[in-house]
């Protein structure tokens, strides 16, 4: 196995995680606060506030309402946001100011390790972040306000995970290009809202232009999206599943090198 | 069950050994054969002008850089066959701190031996036993940034050790330390040497040199200029004598013809004062050709060698 990859197995790499863990678990009554709100109060008033404002929403032709419609695109897109924002933004700080990196460094760990350590540790958090989701979608269950296919429910965590392994890479490229920290708007604008407004996640994105439907076929966010709305609100396994699995290990076979690389460059000055 | 067993060639053979290091940044060689060579308990001196390759140097022989050529062994473990068993030997105190903010100072020391393979044995003990060796105990719950750049330094030493390394790197350790804390770190590498430790060191301050350092290896635009003992490498690069005269004295046009004349290399002005090298013979005519000058003459230091090296090849 190349090098890049292999380190994602070796205990230098969960040794990283693991720091990271050590750290959030200290903090982890505050931190879990904000994704336990942020999707009841989205839940709230999108779902419930603005979707009571669209009596007739329709998803594939079938009658759905916009809650039922707007919980699975949460899910893809909480995985996505928490693993891009923790593997650019947190990450950028320790590597920076923090000189965490440096700190680890200097012992047995190596860059590649840094770098599985932060894209593990972003996407743990992803799908943990995504798991307090889909409580609070089981709540909202309870009361009758959601219908959805528990029994698929199982199948969306993993790939939630993958998903939020591939984000974090994509992350993770931006902390190796962004000349300072001034600069984090720039992927907010190239990459989190394009891609995030653009998936199926908050409205069904629908045309016959070649240019829609080749962003369709190649847009991980909206495979993932769908594939999860399919088997939650359907029961059926579907082929943008196997799409959304395909791109994130297509974007994480890429993307790791080529953030070593750079991060090389970066952080050692070599390369 | 890896243990923590030294490699069979560690006890034949210095703690460091690297040979013909090479490392090129952008076209540009910044360390261009060195070789270095440190036993246990020994002090070994990384001495040069900013951007001589001092700093570039120790993070090739600790991994954090690798060689573009060379061999670098440690503990008997060669660095690019095992880097992971080498790593293993070697603890780090880097120029800036590069502790763990999220972690208290105790927290510290247990994280970093998390880093390390085998495990170091009984670490809650040993980290107990760094923190009061290096008077971090009153401090062991509280986070690193409410510490004194005396105790951070401390902090970062106690790091450098928590896994039992053999091999101590120390990347100007005592920068921006007032004069007591300064004292304080050179007590406790003189104690870390008398326990065996091999150690390496960067520094900028000649008197911390000459103290601390068994030897001193002089570095100039990446190559070795000198080697040995502080005297000896003073007599081979600078000379026997230091002359001191006054700049301003309107004779010392005439010296410096007569320098120019004689071969000598060319004096250094330091503020007021002209610094001119000489061996005996030179004190000699000196004193013959400008008896009536007033001048100082005293033994060479560390810092006549320091402008020397500072000065543009």
């Amino acid at each position: 196995m190349i090098p890049s990859y292999r380190a994602a197995f070796q205990w230098q790499s969960r040794a990283v995680l693991g720091r990271h863990l050590t750290v959030y678990r200290r903090n982890w009554h505050t931190a879990a606060l904000p994704p336990l709100l942020e999707p009841i109060i989205l839940l709230l008033a999108f779902g419930v506030g603005l979707g009571g404002f669209i009596p007739e929403f329709a998803w594939r032709g079938r009658p759905v309402s916009y809650l039922a419609y707007l919980a699975p695109g949460m899910l893809a897109y909480t995985a996505f946001m928490t693993a891009f924002f923790q593997a650019l933004f947190a990450a950028y700080i320790r590597m920076h100011y923090q000189k965490t990196w440096e700190g680890q460094l200097v012992t047995q760990l190596r860059l590649e390790h840094v770098v599985w350590g932060e894209v593990l540790w972003a996407a743990t958090l992803g799908t943990v972040y995504a798991l307090i989701v889909t409580l609070v979608l089981a709540g909202f269950s309870v009361t009758g306000w959601l219908q959805l296919h528990w029994a698929s429910a199982f199948l969306v965590l993993p790939l939630l995970f993958l998903a939020a392994l591939a984000f974090a890479t994509l992350g993770l490229l931006f902390t190796a290009l962004v000349p300072s920290i001034d600069h984090m708007n720039i992927p907010f604008f190239l990459v989190i809202m394009p891609l995030g407004f653009t998936s199926s996640t908050y409205f069904p994105l629908e045309g016959d232009s070649p240019w829609t439907q080749a962003w369709l076929v190649l847009n991980p966010l909206h495979h993932l999206a769908e594939g999860i709305r399919l088997l939650l609100l359907a029961g059926e396994p579907n082929h943008h599943l196997v799409a959304a699995c395909g791109l994130f290990l297509l974007m994480i076979l890429i993307l790791i090198p080529v953030d070593e690389r750079l991060l090389r460059r970066r952080v050692l000055g070599e390369g | 069950m890896p243990t923590l067993a030294a490699h069979p060639n560690a006890q034949n053979e210095p703690v460091l050994l690297a040979c013909g290091l090479v490392k090129q940044f952008a076209n540009r060689r910044v360390v261009d054969g060195v070789d270095l060579r440190c036993r246990a308990g020994q002090v070994l001196g990384l001495l040069g002008a900013n951007g001589a390759g001092k700093t570039t140097t120790l993070r090739l022989c600790y991994g954090f850089l690798q060689p573009d050529a060379g061999t670098i062994r440690v503990a008997g473990v060669d660095r690019h066959t095992d880097p992971e068993a080498a790593a293993r030997w070697v603890g780090v105190c880097t120029q800036d701190d590069t502790f763990d903010t999220d972690f208290t100072v105790r927290g510290n020391l247990e994280q970093m031996s998390r880093y390390f393979r085998p495990r170091p044995p009984a670490v809650k003990a040993r980290v107990t036993a760094l923190l009061e060796r290096f008077g971090l105990d009153r401090y062991a719950n509280a986070k690193p940034d409410i510490l004194s750049g005396g105790y951070r330094r401390r902090l970062m030493l106690a790091r450098a050790l928590v896994h039992e390394p053999r091999l101590l790197f120390l990347d100007e350790p005592t920068t921006g330390l007032d004069p007591q804390a300064r004292l304080e770190v050179w007590e406790l590498i003189d104690t870390l040497r008398r326990e065996g430790l091999g150690i390496v060191l960067t520094t900028h301050y000649m008197d911390e040199a000459e103290r601390l350092s068994d030897e001193l290896l002089i570095l100039r635009e990446g190559r070795v200029v000198a080697a040995g003992h502080s005297r000896a490498v003073l007599g081979n690069l600078i000379g026997e004598h230091m002359l001191v005269l006054d700049a301003r004295d309107p004779a010392v046009s005439v010296v410096r013809d007569w320098v120019r004349q004689a071969g000598l290399p060319e004096p250094t002005r330091v503020l007021s004062s002209l610094h001119l090298a000489l061996d005996g013979p030179g004190l000699a005519q000196f004193s013959t050709r400008f008896g009536d000058l007033r001048f100082e003459v005293r033994p060479p230091t560390l810092d006549d060698l320091f402008l020397k090296l500072a000065e543009p090849s």
